[in-house]
């Protein structure tokens, strides 16, 4: 991009001049900002360009044509501007659009309603939730041994069920939906910890599969590793039998740079914990953490 | 003097010909766009005798005339101008210039004519030498070089033809290479210059020619070193500001060399001293409003554009040497902010490149001129400098650099910003692919959002916080490290929660709770 401020040919002078006494009211320089860390660094800068600059070469061209007795001042002839696009944020996703409202629906299709655990993106925040607590949220695993704890997946249904199977009959019966909705997936049982990881391995990556292809998951959530996932799910069922599992090592070894390198998780400040998913509608992807942090 | 308007006439011509001149034209862009990425820019002209239409550049008879001719000439004895007229025409032919050069005594016998008592036979043969200077080989300059005394010597004359031919030879012979530029700047082409156009002032197509000269020769690599100080310290930098309004019966012409020497000048050196001392930046600027608003408002003279682009890079290079206490004497005051932001609105889709130059120059006007900020606000500018931010390819950057000058300035100005519908432009523009657009619209959102609890609370509402929590998620470090920052110690703090419903009220509640407990 032409204005970044290590090109030779360009010099900005700033700072440096005075300002219309107006010192009050306005913005110091970065270096005097009142609050600490403060990454903001704008301040007006006056451009000098040089003639060889980058910005100037269709006017020298035009020049040139003029006079070499080429010009032509129609309108016809010169290119017409062309429109930002807009990019998704999402480090790894690459998805560009033309229009706001494309890059609205991309995102809220995609990356709005994910689960912090998994990475699975659901289509509304009721689903997610419904999702979080069945899949990943061990106090309802143990309640739903003794309770009607499924819930019924219609808005203002309200009927609980005990198992996800007679939750799957219920929606198909009462309320008509295909048997292979692709929102009521069910969690793969888990064995026990010394069956073999291959197996689990499998699962996981046939359940990330299934995702992928039913719920329409974004590349980058595909290309999650099955190690991450395999830790993560691991991560729940040592949730469930010790206290306060200290999560951020199981964080640390499962972001070996070798495992990902198109790593979803953002690098955060220091101060965020790394369990905490702080996006993905923060509010709502918190959700995630509600059973382990007992 | 060029005749734009015969341009146009050509252009007018039948279906043939219009699609042959726009492919040949086409290339030639190609290629001048790859010369100037080389740097090796450089154009050269041909003045043609009245009797010459443009672009009928017949085949002319081959080398064996050149050389017939150039025999005749050397035992022509009184009938020298007879040969020396086909001579010229023969000269037209790249390869006859090229064998003429290498015959013996060739030069010498052409210095000869050049300098001789024959009026008539002067002006052939420096016609002839016009036509050698027109070469693409830059032997065939190197060859001329026994002429350029003479040549110059001749720019103090008064005879108008001769005097222009001679500096369009001169000014076709000097980037060539460096040792015509050194033997022309040894042999005082700069102070004959000045000399030349201070006695043909009268005469625009002489004018017009020495402002060429003077472009092709503040070309060359080291023109900062070796020509540029002592431009500046010859009588030139007057004379060139003297020259650049346009007459409106001659026409642009000589305007715009002058003004395209301006901006050699300014834009290769760093030194304007000289140049605001003689009131460049005021005599500029009131040339740019008169002329940019004609363009503006959509009537041009066909190519007033090539005017008014020399005169906004210099306004553009002047304003960053300006000191800004001086800016407001120095300039045609508020008008020029006005102007700048109709013409950039008027360009984009015609011009879009000159709008992008329109766009840097209202960034140096604002970048320390409370002033001019202030006039952008109050004479409503703002909505239209807002509906650029959707154009790409440096004009949206450029244009939200404007509006950030002015957001720095002070306060108040934020709150008028985010009134005129800045903010709700920042949450379409943080979205865009171009980083640099997003880096910048997190400035400008910080400025707004301390400047003001409202400002904030509307951002909220806007649904601002679901493009901030994206963008935590960017691949650019100092693009999430702003964003965060904004989300942490500006907005997600219990005030803004109130505006969240119950439900999520909740929600966040227990999220910041354990997010604080976690970060202790």
């Amino acid at each position: 991009m032409m204005l970044q401020p290590d090109l030779v040919q360009l010099m900005a002078m700033g700072g440096s001049q005075t300002h219309n006494g107006d010192e009050e009211e306005g913005f110091r320089g970065a270096a005097e900002q009142q609050e600490e860390g403060n990454p903001f660094t704008f301040n007006p800068q006056l451009l000098r360009l040089h003639r060889d600059h980058e910005l100037f070469e269709d006017g020298d061209v035009f020049r040139h044509m003029y006079l070499q007795d080429l010009f032509i001042s129609e309108a016809e002839e010169q290119p017409a501007p062309s429109i930002s696009e807009f990019g998704c944020h999402i480090s790894g996703c690459r998805a560009v659009f033309s229009s706001l409202d494309e890059y609205e629906h991309h995102y809220n299709s995609l990356h709005r309603h994910v689960c912090c655990s998994c990475r699975r993106s659901l289509p509304s925040a009721r689903l997610l939730d419904i999702h979080i607590q069945e899949w990943h949220d061990s106090l309802f695993t143990i309640l739903a041994q003794k309770q009607d704890m499924y819930l019924c997946l219609v808005e203002g249904c309200g009927q609980k069920f005990r198992t996800s199977q007679q939750r799957k009959d219920h929606l198909i019966r009462l309320h008509k939906y295909p048997p292979d909705y692709r929102f009521d997936k069910n969690r793969k049982e888990k064995g026990t910890r010394e069956a073999s990881r291959e197996q689990r391995t499998d699962s996981a990556m046939e359940a990330a599969d299934d995702v992928c292809r039913s719920e329409g998951v974004c590349e980058v959530i595909c290309s999650v590793e099955s190690n991450q996932l395999e830790q993560e799910e691991s991560m729940e069922t040592h949730a469930s039998s010790e206290e306060a599992a200290p999560f951020e090592d199981f964080s640390a070894s499962a972001q070996t740079p070798e495992t990902n390198t198109e790593r979803l998780k953002p690098k955060y400040s220091y101060r965020v914990p790394k369990t905490v998913c702080f996006g993905h509608g923060s509010v709502r992807g918190f959700r995630g953490q509600r059973g382990r942090r007992k | 003097m060029w005749r734009l308007n015969k341009v146009r006439h050509k252009a007018g011509g039948h279906a043939n010909n219009l699609e042959e001149l726009r492919t040949k034209r086409r290339e030639k862009e190609r290629a001048l766009r790859q010369a100037r990425r080389d740097r090796q820019l450089v154009s050269k002209r041909l003045l043609l005798n009245e009797d010459e239409e443009q672009d009928t550049m017949e085949v002319t008879p081959g080398e064996q005339d050149v050389v017939t001719l150039f025999q005749n000439l050397q035992h022509g004895g009184t009938e020298k101008e007879a040969f020396l007229r086909p001579l010229s025409k023969a000269l037209r032919n790249p390869s006859a210039q090229l064998t003429f050069i290498k015959l013996e005594n060739s030069m010498h016998l052409l210095v000869g004519l050049l300098t001789g008592s024959d009026a008539r036979c002067r002006l052939q043969a420096v016609r002839c030498l016009h036509e050698l200077s027109h070469s693409t080989h830059t032997s065939v300059a190197s060859a001329c070089l026994p002429a350029t005394p003479y040549l110059l010597t001749y720019l103090s004359g008064q005879s108008t033809k001769f005097t222009e031919l001679c500096l369009y030879t001169l000014g076709n012979i000097c980037p060539d290479s460096e040792r015509v530029k050194e033997r022309l700047l040894a042999q005082g082409i700069i102070p004959a210059l000045a000399g030349c156009m201070q006695n043909h002032r009268h005469n625009l197509a002489v004018v017009e020619a020495a402002g060429f000269a003077l472009f092709q020769l503040l070309q060359s690599k080291d023109a900062v070193q070796k020509v540029i100080p002592t431009v500046l310290a010859s009588s030139l930098p007057s004379q060139l500001l003297s020259v650049l309004t346009p007459d409106p019966d001659f026409g642009l012409a000589p305007a715009i060399e002058c003004a395209w020497c301006l901006h050699s000048l300014t834009s290769s050196s760093e030194d304007h001293r000289e140049l605001l001392a003689r009131g460049a930046l005021r005599q500029c600027s009131s040339l740019l409003v008169s002329l940019g608003g004609a363009v503006a408002d959509g009537n041009t003279d066909q190519g007033v554009e090539l005017l008014v682009c020399p005169l906004l890079r210099c306004v553009g290079n002047l304003l960053s040497s300006c000191p800004a206490d001086a800016l407001h004497s120095q300039l045609a005051g508020v008008d020029l902010v006005v102007l700048l932001c109709e013409l950039v609105v008027a360009l984009i889709h015609t011009l879009p490149a000159l709008a992008r130059e329109t766009a840097w120059v209202l960034n140096n006007l604002t970048a320390h001129s409370t002033e001019s900020c202030s006039a952008l606000l109050t004479l409503n500018l703002v909505p239209r400098l807002l509906e650029l931010l959707p154009f790409s390819q440096g004009i949206n950057t450029m244009v939200l650099r404007v509006l950030a000058n002015v957001a720095h300035k002070k306060k108040e100005f934020c709150i008028q910003l985010a009134e005129l519908g800045l903010l709700s432009a920042l949450t379409a523009t943080l979205k865009m692919a171009d980083q640099d657009m997003v880096t910048l619209s997190l400035e400008v959102l910080f400025m707004l959002i301390v400047s003001s609890p409202q400002i904030a609370e509307q951002f909220v509402s806007q649904g601002g916080l679901s493009v901030l929590e994206a963008i935590q998620y960017n691949s650019d470090g100092e693009v999430r490290r702003r964003a965060t920052y904004l989300l942490e110690q500006h907005i997600l703090s219990e005030k803004y929660i109130s505006m969240l419903g119950e439900y999520e009220q909740d929600r966040f509640n227990k999220f910041w709770l354990s997010f604080r407990y976690s970060a202790t």
